[in-house]
This record gives structure tokens, sequence and C-alpha cells, in this order.
């Protein structure tokens, strides 16, 4: 996608679409263009760009743009979809808005038209509209804006002829909107400061005078510091007259001006029935009946991937495919085609790329997290996870975080990696770090919680339920003091339910692929990577001596036995390995109930695999990565400790 | 009430702190402005008791600073009273709020201020200066305007005006269409609080909610 990401953007004829988030503009996209798209519910999920060429006109370049809510930035998301506006040369936008959400989309309609870029206003979901009881007077809204109205159902794919035909003839908005005296002058002013650009300088004396700061970079490009602050005090004198923002007061009197057209041109009938998806959607957030299904969703999930996926698929994965073929085969070939012993040792050895990192990448990993992949696209498509995140809002506040961690969090206990990957959702850099430092210490991914599992329930549901009420304990302690100690703020939990829907299978099958594809690409080098350090420090006989250092903690301390050492250490680079390395201990009936608890407890909460750890580098940069590590470290081993002293000493039968 | 001099010396003060608002002080342009022809010796009997003048600049004393902030108040709050109670026009509104500062007094600005939810801006955007009313939290009169917080599951509500603390989360409110004019229905608030504004459903913390004050629609 990145590669002809340049190319592609020299070509001439631009169609962009806008609109704002979970309106269906990415599943229009899709059918615009047939190439493969993420399609998400969740706000925010769509951050990178799309695009692809137009079936229609193969010299038509399609840009997808992230949801709006606005064109004047508030998030990154936003202030890419306006420097699209702004900087590129476009030939037509297609505005889609959710036409049973008029009144939200065309406070974009209304800047768009200020903009003076040539458009069409697409009413999608009409369906859903007229279900509730709305019917839009197309043609009405057509003469107020002067642009073309074209109703479309992107998910039955009703209407996109008709709005391909529409974009050959697209036009500028004749709608001008007056604002009110005090801030017309001030346009007035500020447009004689201003130089030509793609948009209208009108729309660009709007953005200033509403305070939009991501605007600096553009304006210390093209004026000189003298107008900058001429600019700057036209808009402190127009401020001096309102207490509240002047966006504010704009956006006020831009949805005053529309509520006028909205009278014209929209009827509603009272539709008191209550469909089957919005009782689901409404039950789903009850505060008594959301948790039983809470609980039944994470029990199907857990079915299907904590059973199906790692256990099944991994047994026939793992067991068969490159158990009795794939591995055996790549032995023979590279020991009959390459002489040299120590590359025989590093292909196909213990910690041999092909028998150890891409057997567990491709027949422990990828099993696990193509069945998470697709319970996680249900579950985003349907529209239940951001109701997830209004269940569990109350108890991650006090962890300094809102209900939308709840998104990576929950990848978390597929892949950590990739959840860490996920933080960017995130508002604010206090809340990634918090959900980055609680994923790497008690958050386990799917391939050690089989492990886990399987371990703990040799021992006792006692066991169980202390290791568990262990590892919430942690989360909600080191989560609050985390939230205490870094600094910055959280975010506001503002978030927008998008209906209760039935999941299209086609989205899901593609969404699951390009997050497989994504997998393939950024995760497995990191694994592969793990096991050459792992292969160098065996080579090197530094795995005997870290052993041999850490004996003490481990059998003083933790009251194992000293074979456990070289697990935790394992543990490190493969997560789940350390997990079996005990696993293999359990069944040699080295280890004692308490001892499979403790070493559990530890190697839970320590670090995860080195994949992840490479990617704390990457989204939190060097120096945060070091300070979770020193901290997780021996943390782990305290915690292990302090739960061993008091297994003991209370003489707790398990 | 008083008498037609304490009137027009009343209307001064308000204009005073009006254009003071607006980062003006001029005596110049505060004659300019005035409807009072005579505002100039107005003004000059009113040196040294509730204004002074320093230069070209005017200014307010303690005292006058005083009587200036209450005539202010209670404008603002009759502006408030008759937009929201009587839904009067916007244009209307200011000279009819010009009859009833006169007439209002402490007792009755109060309860209109609790009335009206302690309002912290009148129609026009211009911030209401405070009463005693507004720190202290007593609900002798029944509040027309309430918090979304103060609502039950299944009202609807207009929004009267929105009291956020940071400008960050008006704008953001105000790009989902969450301004003073627009109808909500509070869908439930526990285990979040969750609105419906047009079509849309939206999940708020309490925090945000308590920020959001409405007159119920019906009931």
């Amino acid at each position: 996608m990145h590669q002809h990401h340049k190319e592609v953007m020299k070509i001439g004829k631009k169609v962009v679409l806008v609109g704002n988030p979970n309106v269906g503009k990415s599943a229009i996209f899709g059918l615009l263009t047939g190439r493969y798209v993420m399609v998400s519910n969740y706000p925010g999920t769509t951050v990178e760009l799309m695009q692809g060429y137009a079936t229609f006109d193969k010299e038509t370049l399609l840009i997808d743009t992230p949801g709006v809510n606005s064109l004047l930035p508030m998030s990154e998301d936003e202030k890419v979809t306006r420097d699209i506006l702004l900087n590129e040369e476009i030939e037509t936008v297609i505005q889609v808005v959710d036409a049973k959400n008029l009144r939200r989309g065309l406070l974009i309609t209304i800047q768009l038209a200020e903009m003076g870029l040539p458009f069409i206003l697409n009413l999608n979901m009409e369906d859903e509209a007229r279900s509730r009881g709305i019917s839009i007077d197309s043609k009405k809204l057509s003469e107020e804006f002067g642009v073309d109205t074209v109703a479309t159902v992107a998910t039955q794919k009703k209407g996109i002829n008709n709005l391909v035909q529409k974009i050959r003839d697209s036009r500028a908005s004749s709608y001008r909107m007056e604002y009110s005296r005090d801030i017309e002058e001030g346009i007035k002013k500020i447009e004689g400061i201003l130089p030509d650009t793609n948009i209208s300088k009108r729309s660009i004396a709007l953005m200033l005078i509403a305070g939009d700061k991501s605007l600096s970079e553009w304006l210390y490009k093209h004026l000189s510091k003298k107008d900058i602050s001429r600019i700057e005090k036209i808009r402190l004198d127009i401020q001096r007259g309102y207490d509240e923002p002047l966006g504010y007061i704009i956006n006020t009197q831009r949805l005053e001006c529309l509520d006028g057209i909205l009278e014209k041109a929209v009827t509603r009938s009272e539709t008191d029935t209550f469909t089957i998806s919005e009782k689901i959607g409404s039950l789903s957030m009850h505060p008594v009946f959301g948790v039983p299904i809470l609980i039944f969703v994470l029990f199907l999930m857990y079915k299907f991937v904590g059973e199906f996926g790692a256990q099944t698929m991994v047994d026939y994965f793992e067991g068969v495919i490159f158990g009795e073929y794939v591995n055996p085969w790549s032995i023979k070939v590279v020991e009959a085609l390459i002489p040299v012993g120590i590359i025989q040792e590093l292909l196909v050895g213990q910690y041999g790329i092909i028998t150890m990192a891409l057997t567990y990448a491709l027949a422990i990993i990828l099993p696990v997290l193509a069945t998470f992949f697709i319970a996680f696209g249900i579950l985003e498509d349907s529209g239940y996870l951001p109701r997830l995140a209004i269940m569990v809002n109350r108890a991650f506040n006090v962890i300094g975080l809102n209900g939308k961690a709840v998104l990576p969090m929950v990848l978390g206990l597929g892949c950590d990696t990739m959840a860490t990957m996920t933080t960017r959702i995130l508002e604010t850099r206090k809340e990634r770090i918090i959900v980055t430092l609680l994923l790497a210490l008690a958050v386990p991914c799917s391939a050690q919680l089989g492990v886990i599992l399987g371990m703990l329930s040799g021992v006792s549901l006692k066991a169980g339920i202390i290791w568990a009420g262990v590892m919430i304990m942690v989360l909600l302690v080191i989560g609050y003091l985390a939230s205490l100690i870094v600094p910055g703020k959280g975010s506001d939990f503002i978030l927008e339910l998008p209906p209760i829907r039935m999941p299209h299978l086609e989205n899901i099958v593609v969404k699951t692929l390009a997050r497989i594809e994504w997998y393939l690409k950024e995760a497995v080098p990191l694994f592969i990577l793990g096991t050459l350090i792992l292969f160098t420090f065996d080579k090197i006989g530094l795995l005997s001596v870290i052993e041999e250092a850490a004996s003490p903690v481990v059998v003083g301390f933790l009251g194992l036995p000293r074979e456990a050492t070289a697990a935790f250490l394992i543990g490190f680079l493969r997560r789940d390995y350390g997990a079996a390395g005990l696993f293999a201990l359990q069944m040699d009936g080295m280890l004692d109930p308490i001892q499979i608890l403790v070493s559990l407890v530890t190697m839970t909460l320590f670090v995860p695999c080195i994949a992840n750890f490479f990617m704390i580098i990457k989204e939190r940069g060097v120096k945060i990565a070091i300070l979770m590590v020193s901290f997780i470290f021996p943390f782990a081993f305290i915690i292990g400790g302090i739960l061993n002293f008091l297994l003991r000493y209370f003489e707790v039968v398990l | 009430m008083g008498s037609i001099e304490e009137q027009r010396i009343d209307e001064l003060l308000e204009l005073i702190w009006t254009m003071e608002e607006e980062g003006n002080r001029v005596m110049e342009d505060i004659v300019d402005r005035s409807d009072d022809d005579m505002a100039r010796s107005v003004l000059e009997k009113m040196e040294n008791d509730t204004i002074y003048i320093a230069g070209e600049e005017v200014k307010f004393t303690k005292k006058g600073k005083k009587i200036a902030e209450s005539i202010i108040r209670r404008h603002r709050l009759a502006e408030r009273l008759l937009s929201e109670v009587f839904e009067l026009e916007s244009k209307n509104v200011h000279q009819e709020a010009c009859k009833f500062e006169h007439i209002l007094s402490p007792e009755v600005t109060d309860s209109v201020c609790t009335f009206l939810g302690h309002p912290p801006v009148c129609p026009h955007g211009k911030p209401i200066p405070r009463g005693v009313c507004c720190t202290r939290f007593k609900k002798e009169v029944k509040p027309l305007v309430v918090s979304i917080k103060d609502l039950e599951p299944g009202d609807e509500g207009r929004i009267v005006f929105i009291t956020p603390k940071e400008h960050a989360r008006l704008d953001r409110l105000g790009s989902l269409g969450i301004i003073p004019g627009s109808t909500i229905r509070l869908h439930q608030k526990s285990p979040t609080y969750v609105i419906k504004i047009g079509e849309t459903d939206l999940a708020l913390d309490r925090e945000i909610a308590k920020e959001i004050y409405v007159k119920k629609i019906g009931g």
C-alpha cells in the first residue's frame, strides 16, 4: 500500500470521499474502487488513508479520508482530512452523509460549500432513515446547496451507478452562509491578507477566526510574520465580544442556519416501534442485563478463540502440518543442500529460524490470531465494541483511562504486540503509556493463556481464581499508580454508538485478511529477530551464564526448582515457550501446586515476548521501553516472591 | 425604583461595563455610543463617585464596579429569562431586558438565577456576573433549567447552555451537534450516560453530562 503511495498522488484526477465517522464511507469507497479496504465501526480505526483507482475510470484516483465531524481539526484524523482538501488538487469531493443523521452531515456540507470545491452530496443508509420515519426531500437539498444529491444504500449496492454518473458533472456549491456582522467583517479583513489557494479564502479566513491552530504550518509557509500577527489581532478583536471560543460560536451559527434548511427539507413521521437491533443495542449497555450479555460474548469468544483456535487449530498446524510435514521436510532439504553445521542449526536447529521462529509464528500464533481477528471483526462490525466500552468505562476510570481503552486491552488477550500498536487509537500520550504498560505487565496473550489455563486446570479451581485475582489486582493497582505518576491527562469519554447491525461476511473476511497481512509483515520479522538473539545467546554460552546468575532469585526467593530459570529466560523471547517450559516441569512432577501457581504468576507478569518489547520501543521510544522493562522485571519477581511467602505462611492448600 | 437621574447613571454604568468587555474605555467613544444626549455632563457628575477619569479613559471606582456588575447581572439574567421562558426572539430580548433590570430586587434576581440553573452567559454569549446564589447550593426554587445529570432516563430536553471546563471539549461537543438549541433525549445514566441527539447515540462521562444544561420538554 505504501510503496506506490507517492506515485499515485501525482495523478491528476482525484476524487476524495469525506464524511462523518460511521456513515459507510469505506463501503462506498469499496464499491467505487473494488479494491480491498478496512471497514470499521469503531471510531478511530480508519487512521490510514485508503486509495484506489475507480472501476468506472482507470484514470481517476479515489481517496478515502478518515471520518470527521468538522473540518476544523480537533484530532490528527481530522487534520489529515482537512489537509487533503487544502493541499491536493481535487476534481470532486463526494461527501457521504448518514441520511438519518443529516444535521451532523450537513455541518460538513456547509464547510465544503465554503471551500468552493465541487462536490456531490451522497445520502447513504437511506433505508435506515426511511425505517425511522425520516424522509428527505433531496430536491430541496440540491436547491439549497446548489449541488447534486444522490441517495444510496451501500450495503445493498443501491444507487452506486447513479453516484458514478453524477461525479462527472459535479460543481461548486452556490450556497453562502451569512455569519454575524462582526465575524463577516473579520472574514473580509483576513481575505485581504490571504494568498490564493486551492480552496476559497473565505473558508480559510473562517478557519483562522475559529482559532484553528493546525493551520499555523500552512500560514508560516504562505505569509509573513507581520501578516500572521495582523490576522491574530483581527481574531482577538472578534473574540473579545464573546465569552465562548469563536470556533464554537461559528459552529453554533452554522447549526442554527442548518436547522432552517432541515425544516424545509426533512419531514419526520413518528415511528414508535423499536426495531430488534435497537432493543439489543439498548440491552447490551443496560446496567443489569448488559453484564450477562458481556459475559456471554466473552464466553463465545473464549470458545471460538481459546478452544477452537488455540487448541484444535494449533494442534493441527503445529502437530500435523509443521510437525509431520514442514519441519521434517525442511530439515532434510537443509541438511542435504547446506553442509555447514552452524547454518543448518541456524535454520532448523533447536533455536532455528524455521523450526522455532516460523513454527511459532505460523503454527501457534497465526491460528490463534486468525480466529481472534474473525471474532474481533464480528464484534466491531456488529457495533458491540463501543457498548462494551460503556460497560467497562467506570472501572477503567479508576486506572486513569476510559472505556475506549478496552479495545487494545481485549486485543491484548489475542496478541500483546498487535495490541500495543493499536494503542494509537487512544487520544493522549498518557493513556497510551498506561495501556502499553498494562499490556506488557498483566495481560497474557492467547498463546500464553492457553498453556496457563492448561496448567491451572491440572491444579485446582482455587489456584485459577488466585491467579486471575492477582492479575486483576495488579491491573488495578499498577494502573491506578501509573495514572498518578504518568504526566499529562486522560481524554474525554465521548463515544458515538453505531446501531447494532448484522455483520457482513465479506467485510469480515476482507478485514481479517488485511490484519493477517499486517501480522505477517510487521510481527513475524520480530519473531525471527528474537529467535536470532536466542540462537546467538545459546551459541556464545550466554544462556547458561544468565541462568547461573538468576538461580538464587528463582530458587531462594520464589522457591522454584533451578530448572525453572531457563523457562523464564526463554519466556522473554517466546512467551508461551516459557510457559511451555514450566508445563514440562509440571509433567515431570517437579513442581508442587504452590510452585506451579507462583511460577505462572511470575511468568504472566514477566515482560511479554521480545516482539512486544520491540513494538514498545517502536511505539513509545527507547527511553520508555527501558523504563517499563526495568520496572516489570523486578516487579514480576517481587509479586511472585510475596505470593510464595503468603501461600506458604498461611499453609494454603491448593 | 430610582429617579430619572439614577436611571441615566445606571444606563451609563451598563454601557461602560459593556464597552470595557470589548476593550474600549475611551470617554469620547462612550459618549458617542450612549443614547443619552447629556451623557457627557452625567459622566462628569459621576466622576469620583462611581467612576474616575484618567486621561482619555473612564474607569470604575470600587463602588461603581459593584453597581455596574449588579445591573449587568440583572440585565443578562432578564435576557435569559425572556428567551428561555417566554421564548422571545433574540432581537427583542435586549430592549425588554432593559426594563427588567431596573425592577428586579436582589432576592428576585437570585431566584431567577437559580430558576434558570445559574447560567454563565446571556443568550448573546456574554458572561453573566456570578451572584451569591451561584456558589451556594440551595434549591428553594425548582429550577427550570437543569443539568443532564438531573434528568431521568427517557426525559427530553432542549440544551440551554454548556459550561465546559475546557474549550476543546466545547468544540468537540459542538461538532457532534451538542449546542444550545439542540434537543437531546437521555437514554440511560448507568453504567455510563447515553444521550440521543438526532439519530446519533452518544456515550458521555458523567462529568461531561453534568456540564450540559437543558430545559425539559414535556412532563
